[in-house]
């Protein structure tokens, strides 16, 4: 190994990365950005939930009801209907996700304490968040029965007796998408760009020709791929600092753990995705094949990562195919780190996956990789 | 416009698409990975999440309580631990996501009639699972305290009970909405970023200049890459809503004609954005990099598919107004799932169309620009 050879393409691969003017601003400005739609958008809280209400009884009673929904967080009063007819139109034209439907008996059955039925037309078309806001709702209603119970002369009856449930969060007590999500997007745009720029390093200089000029040089394989991976590895890094700061001064994502250990992590994980970029690069012809190739790699890492689907609840097989997955090692550690501030003694068994996985990978193109032409 | 001239392109771009394979056969393999793994592997809903419990009651109310939480469709019973530690543990590796704490003297209140507290520990880092997982726990008690509640005294009623209909998604699984959503993704992979390279791959290996050379005019040229794009893009359309039908059962409730239309729509857009990158670019490396930037993840997150635009701040909603695949998403969740006519959803038929128009536009310009 001749650390002069390395050094000397090192600074080459830099030049030439920051020598088009086009690529500065997709270096910095592309995981921002991403970062920020990212931040906004990846939420499954149960805000907003658009609502319109039939209401055919039309007393105090039942507009209180309707109060009660209004000033929920999750939900917001929309429009209200006519009649059930056109309730059920807005539900067909995904103008409301919520219909609520008050029968002209309301009043007077709860007047002569007798049980009233509301009915709730949701649009299930999102099933997670559909049971989120039946529970929502469901919880409306009983808060506003207390209320009526106790406004009332008649005291709860037989108070006392039943279970208790004192249910407790831990981690994200409010349950906020944002501390959760945010990290691992942190750990999504790192490895899409580290991945896409050194898959298109070497078929790069294919494509261009000037790989046969590379050929000639004094460089053996191995210099060759540290030196095209180095600039790449301290770019991403630069990266990760970037967002990370981002992440914490924009949408305060409090860090729970030590950054130190976060950095030498994200190193073993730098180390996968370059050797994965790596390998696809020598097995290109050209930048097309590269970028739909890295596509075929990036597809399954995001989704097999537990970054929006839960692992655990995949089918076996898959779930073994996650394992092999750097990205669903990483995410776990940037989340113990971020949420749960747990350091190297309960992540060990992750940084270990990355560093197995990480060595298997650069091994393996460092033998695809030969010095011929074509 | 001259047929033969078009046709001539796009039987250059073909060979250079046929000539390599594995190109093209990733333009068909992500698309059916994507819809394999979406109907068997990824659900975002709660089911059998795994639990542990730590019974320090040993009563047979507790023991009940306990069959009744692995028997509930939310929870299975993974683990019985000794102590809080051995459970904050489990909890902290992630190997169960509740945790259920049965105090001593449990049984003995609940037969007394007095309050029997039960602690009930949720892993909230994925608020998704955690505010679920926190629903099941509170209704799987609710549940059990009316039937105690109806087995001794019926005490006095809800004053109202809440009658709940579930409308299009009937069984609410996530499988049902995404797997014709992920289409919107699919064909943006296929059309954008397949195209993206192909006018910027002249401009670097300089092959425009042989192509300025040829009697073409800037119309031509662009129908004719955009046609090869085209007929792939619409292969795995196909191939994909075929897929989900054979597999999974997953089939438009109404209007297969119009489900055929707003895909064909939907490819022009993304081809054209494609294209409409490419002549911008220059370069491959900066085409795809916008192509990814500009198509793949807004058509992700932006279009209204699985995390709701009235959950953006505003700004971000006026952005996903833009997004074509917001209003294919729109057509998809009209035929899949609510099972209405064409007729019935013809704005967002009007803006992909409008689109289409733009965007051919669009690119005709980019090329003239480059000379033709």
């Amino acid at each position: 190994m001749n650390g002069r050879c390395v050094r000397e393409l090192v600074r080459k691969e830099f030049l030439q990365l920051f020598r088009d003017r086009r690529n500065r601003p997709l270096l910095i400005v592309a995981p921002l950005l991403q970062l920020i739609l990212f931040g906004y958008v990846v939420t499954t809280d149960v805000r907003e939930t658009r609502l319109a209400v039939v209401d055919e009884s039309r007393t105090p009673l039942s507009r209180s009801l309707i109060e009660a929904f209004a000033a929920s967080p999750a939900f917001r009063l929309q429009a209200s209907a006519a009649d059930a007819r056109s309730l059920e139109e807005d539900l067909l034209q995904r103008r409301v996700d919520l219909g609520i439907h008050i029968a002209s008996d309301f009043a007077v059955r709860l007047t002569a304490r007798r049980p009233a039925e509301v009915q709730l037309l949701f649009d299930g078309s999102l099933s997670h968040l559909t049971s989120q806001r039946a529970a929502a709702a469901q919880a409306v209603i009983e808060d506003w029965n207390r209320r009526l119970l106790s406004l009332g002369s008649e005291p709860r009856s037989p108070a006392g007796g039943g279970i208790e449930g004192r249910i407790r969060t831990w981690y994200n007590p409010n349950l906020e998408s944002r501390p959760y999500f945010v990290p691992g997007i942190v750990a999504f745009l790192v490895m899409l760009l580290s991945l896409l720029f050194t898959s298109l390093a070497i078929v790069r200089e294919k494509e261009a020709g000037t790989m046969e000029q590379l050929i000639v040089t004094p460089l053996r394989p191995v210099e060759f791929l540290l030196g095209k991976t180095i600039p790449f590895f301290l770019v991403a890094q630069g990266q990760m600092v970037l967002v990370i700061g981002f992440a914490r001064a924009w949408f305060e994502v409090p860090l729970a753990g030590s950054a130190v250990f976060l950095f030498a992590a994200s190193g073993l994980f730098l180390v996968c995705t370059l050797g994965v970029g790596l390998w696809i690069s020598t097995v290109s012809r050209t930048q097309q094949q590269a970028v739909l190739t890295t596509f075929l790699f990036l597809v399954p890492f995001f989704l097999l990562s537990g970054f929006v689907f839960p692992i655990e609840r995949m089918p076996l097989l898959v779930r073994a195919a996650a394992r092999l997955n750097p990205l669903a090692h990483f995410l776990v550690i940037v989340r113990g780190v971020f949420l749960k501030g747990v350091g190297p003694t309960v992540l060990w068994p992750s940084c270990l996956a990355l560093a197995g996985i990480g060595a298997i990978v650069f091994g393996a193109a460092l033998l695809k990789f030969r010095k011929r032409p074509g | 416009m001259r047929a033969r001239c078009i046709r001539a392109v796009a039987r250059k771009e073909m060979i250079h698409l046929l000539r390599d394979p594995r190109s093209l056969a990733l333009a068909f393999l992500i698309p059916l990975l994507l819809v394999l793994l979406f109907g068997y592997a990824l659900s975002l809903d709660v089911e059998e999440l795994a639990a542990a419990v730590v019974d320090r009651d040993c009563s047979p109310e507790s023991r009940d309580l306990i069959r009744r939480i692995d028997a509930s469709r939310a929870f299975a019973v993974r683990a019985e631990l000794e102590t809080d530690t051995a459970l904050s543990r489990a909890i902290d590796a992630g190997r169960v996501s509740v945790g259920w704490v049965v105090p001593a003297g449990w049984g003995a209140a609940l037969r007394a009639g007095r309050p029997a507290p039960l602690q009930v520990l949720i892993d909230g880092s994925d608020p998704n699972t955690g505010s679920q997982a926190r629903a099941f726990a509170a209704a799987l008690i609710e549940r059990l305290n009316a039937e105690r509640r109806g087995g001794r005294h019926a005490g006095v009623p809800p004053a109202v009970e809440a009658r709940i209909r579930i409308w299009f998604n009937e069984n609410l699984e996530s499988r049902t909405f995404i797997v014709p959503g992920i289409l919107a993704v699919i064909l943006m992979i296929a059309g954008a970023l397949l195209a993206s390279t192909a006018i910027a791959r002249e401009a670097e290996s300089g092959t425009l200049e042989t192509l300025r050379m040829l009697p073409l005019t800037a119309g031509e040229l662009t129908a004719g890459k955009a046609l090869p794009y085209v007929a792939v893009a619409w292969i795995d359309v196909l191939a994909a809503a075929v897929l989900a039908w054979g597999v999974f059962g997953i089939a438009p409730r109404a209007g297969i004609a119009g489900f055929l239309l707003a895909s064909f729509l939907y490819i022009l857009v993304a081809v054209g954005t494609g294209l409409l990158l490419s002549a911008l670019a220059g370069s491959q490396l900066v085409a795809t990099q916008l192509a990814i930037l500009a198509t793949y993840l807004p058509s992700l997150l932006l279009s209204d598919f699985v995390f709701p635009r009235q959950n953006m701040p505003s700004a971000l909603q006026a952005l996903s107004a833009l997004v074509p695949a917001t209003y294919f998403i729109d057509l998809l969740n009209g035929f899949y799932l609510r099972g209405i006519p064409a007729s019935g959803l013809w704005p967002s038929f009007l803006v992909l169309f409008g689109m289409a128009v733009a965007l051919a536009a669009g690119c005709v310009w980019a090329v003239r620009r480059e000379g033709f």
